[in-house]
């Protein structure tokens, strides 16, 4: 962002025009950030209310009176307590799952030489050109004969492996310096080694942000788990929420509950991670 | 991208390949949900159940929502107290259309229930699947008795003379508004418009009496076939798709004409509102009576229930909730029957369709749908139901409810009334909504924009009928 690195004051001009401009940039920014966060801060203010004051007009932006039971009915009525459980497993096993196996295909593609290896790098790319939904059917069908129905391993399986991923680590391993290579030879590193102690550390944003990338994806899915699923014990909290936005009328504060609970975890995992993901967003942005 | 020519063919290739891959799904997609239309009849086979050795594992498949729900695990359980020969598993896939696309999936992967509540749209298409046992077969094969049931229901759901889901949760669209509206502009509130000149005239009153709009339009493409059979006119051709499949859309014809001038000209002079029926935002149409936005509207009385009680209650409510038969057309027709119905799947083996049999009839038992419609607002499908003390003191406690099952059982039977049965429902409600967005927006003229609608409704009806191979 541009307010990290403003440009060195030039001799002459005043300090009171630098402050001046310091407000006007921060107010600017305050605005856009309240912006963003309005409809966060509204839906934690509607879950709160009671279902006649969400209805209400001129609407209401605090909660005088917080209800705090529509999250207790939420968590417990709407079964989120069970969904956040089986989110939480799928999304894990999901995220690990496809950034080790990024790690190690992208590994091949950018160190090792093997015959028909541009070929073998078109077909992984060309799995991202197949929408999920085209080979939806089928895989269904293959998690049916392999007893996959309404099972963790039927939720995560499918997708622990990615051509997006290794494409995406391809391209950062490609960066790391020939030289290093070399020296890590000449230290007797093996491949695993070099992994391990050179390429994974220099390409940590990109492993950072594919995480996070998997992490989002994998915890957002919806047709695949209502697919797969036969019953609440491991639906996960897409499906809950879908359940619970279709409650009835009386019940609104309930939904927006859910969509807090729901929500909560990646809020707290783009808390975690920020420093991460904004150096991976701009990684390569600017070349030395 | 940074490869050779030669690998960036290769992917191009590997692309067709995939698309080729998928035309090939799709086609064989179309041939197993096509074939003779309504032909196959199928068999029922009610006895199995007797046979069955040990109890049967039955599932059902539904899209009711949490309160709807703990009435329906209620039944069940029930249920299961007085057969102990069927054990069933109560699986809720979400909503209406989530559980039609798991079924249609199905068909291909083999993970179907053996009970599934499919939506009031989905009757052709279910049939179309072909894997349906008609409920029909099992009436003939048991001897079964459906005087009771409501013959406006019972139409609803035969296609070719054969009944072919078990009607179950029925509701129709009902007048909401507000009675201290209605005393603010003078008018009477026992007295509600029965036409869509008379929602005109009290819009005018209501609006001046301070309030912002007189009238809440839902966008709702539901309520344009509600209005062409309560004017006695078909929607699609064929007798409603009844006598063969449809292949003409008819719904741009008189009545067609003065429900889309009407929208029109409601809108146009500030008198109506439109809202959205779309997703989570639906409900605001019936809220817009809660903020004193408008003094009435159109909407489902499945959500009476639930409203009455939010519309009213909390502190500066002072809406005072009137419920009236949907204005219209008068004399000709009646509203349509809405809801959802449950289809026994033939791919089941014979003990469970017997199982699923046995537990449709418990269902919509009188007992079970006193219950059912007491403890959720759906309309009761029995007349004996309806006149069974439960269902008569709640229509004392909250008249609203009784009003929906009156303007249905008053409602003319004939072909526009029984309702239109439509292979492509869903594209066709799309491009009706769709007219009705361009009237409002771009000016389209109220006569365009339906014939407009008609053509789209045609084409979406040729390309349907194509590609099952009808």
């Amino acid at each position: 962002m541009r307010a990290s690195g403003p440009a060195p004051p030039k001799a002459g001009k005043s300090k009171a025009r630098r402050v001046i401009g310091k407000v006007v940039r921060y107010g600017l920014l305050t605005l856009l950030a309240a912006v963003v966060l309005f409809p966060l801060y509204i839906t934690v203010v509607n879950s709160l209310l009671r279902p006649d004051q969400i209805a209400a007009r001129p609407p209401k932006f605090f909660p005088f009176d917080p209800q705090w039971d529509a999250y207790s009915r939420a968590w417990d009525g709407g079964h989120m307590s069970r969904y956040l459980v089986n989110s939480v497993i799928v999304t894990v096993a999901i995220t690990a799952g496809q950034v080790v196996t990024a790690i190690l295909a992208a590994y091949a593609f950018a160190f090792l030489e093997f015959p028909l290896k541009r070929t073998l790098f078109a077909v992984f790319l060309a799995t991202l050109m197949v929408p999920f939904e085209v080979t939806i059917i089928t895989n269904l069908t293959t998690a049916r004969n392999l007893g996959l129905l309404n099972s963790y391993a039927g939720l995560a399986v499918p997708f622990l492996a990615t051509g997006f991923g290794a494409f995406l680590l391809r391209q950062a391993f490609l960066q790391v310096p020939s030289d290093l290579q070399d020296a890590a030879a000449l230290d007797g590193y093996g491949h695993w080694r070099f992994l391990a102690r050179v390429a994974v550390p220099l390409a940590r944003p990109t492993v950072a942000a594919l995480s996070v990338f998997a992490f989002l994806g994998a915890w957002n899915q919806y047709l695949w788990p209502l697919l797969i699923t036969e019953d609440d014990e491991y639906r996960t909290v897409q499906i809950g929420l879908e359940q619970l936005s279709r409650t009835s009328i009386d019940q609104l504060n309930v939904t927006f509950a859910g969509v807090v609970i729901a929500a909560l975890p990646l809020v707290i995992l783009l808390l975690v991670f920020q420093k991460q993901l904004v150096r991976g967003l701009t990684a390569g942005a600017v070349k030395g | 991208m940074s490869h050779s020519s030669r690998s960036s063919r290769l992917v191009r290739l590997i692309a067709l390949a995939a698309a080729g891959a998928l035309a090939l799904a799709a086609c064989n997609g179309g041939d197993s949900g096509g074939g003779g239309g309504g032909t196959a009849k199928g068999t029922c086979p009610v006895d199995a159940l007797d046979k069955a050795g040990e109890p049967v594992e039955i599932t059902l498949w539904h899209s009711m929502n949490r309160a709807n729900e703990e009435v329906l695990a209620k039944l069940v359980d029930e249920y299961q107290a007085q057969q102990p020969k069927v054990k069933v598993q109560l699986i809720n896939q979400t909503s209406y259309q989530d559980t039609f696309e798991k079924f249609k999936a199905g068909l291909s992967s083999g993970d179907l229930p053996d009970l599934v509540q499919i939506e009031d749209t989905g009757t052709q298409q279910m049939i179309d699947t072909q894997a349906i046992t008609p409920v029909q077969a099992c009436i003939d094969a048991d001897g079964y008795k459906t005087s009771d049931y409501l013959t406006r229901v019972l139409d609803y759901y035969t296609v070719e003379d054969t009944l072919w889901p078990m009607p179950f949760n029925v509701s129709n669209p009902v007048l909401y508004y507000d009675e201290n509206a209605f005393t603010a502009a003078g008018l009477d509130p026992e007295d509600p418009p029965k036409t869509l000149d008379e929602v005109t005239t009290y819009a005018e009153r209501i609006k001046a009496a301070g309030y912002e709009y007189g009238y809440g339009l839902k966008l709702d493409p539901w309520w344009i076939e509600q209005e062409s059979a309560k004017g006695g006119v078909t929607f699609v051709n064929n007798g409603n798709g009844r006598d063969a499949r449809a292949t003409k859309a008819t719904f741009d014809n008189e009545v067609g004409q003065q429900v889309f001038a009407w929208m029109d000209a409601m809108v146009d002079d500030g008198l109506a509102v439109t809202n959205s029926a779309d997703g989570p935002s639906a409900v605001n149409n019936l809220l817009a009576i809660r903020s004193k936005k408008v003094g009435m509207t159109v909407d489902t009385s499945a959500a009476l229930g639930t409203i009455s009680q939010v519309l009213s209650s909390g502190e500066g409510g002072g809406v005072k909730l009137g419920v009236g038969p949907m204005p219209g057309p008068t004399g000709k027709g009646g509203v349509l029957v809405g809801g959802a119905a449950l289809y026994i799947s033939a791919k089941s083996s014979a003990a469970k369709q017997a199982a699923a049999w046995d537990l449709a009839k418990f269902l919509t038992s009188s007992q079970s749908q006193a219950i059912w419609a007491a403890g959720t607002g759906y309309v009761p499908i029995r007349e004996s139901a309806a006149e069974s003390q439960v269902i008569e003191e709640l229509w004392v406690r909250e008249p609203g409810y009784k009003v929906a099952y009156d303007q249905l059982v008053t409602g003319v039977e004939n072909v526009a009334t029984a309702g239109p049965v439509i292979g492509p429902y869903q594209a066709i409600r799309d491009v009706v909504l769709a007219a009705e967005q361009r009237m409002f927006t771009q000016g389209t003229s109220s006569d365009d924009a339906l014939t407009d609608a008609q053509r789209a409704a045609n084409e979406a009806l040729a390309e349907y009928n194509e590609r099952i191979g009808a």
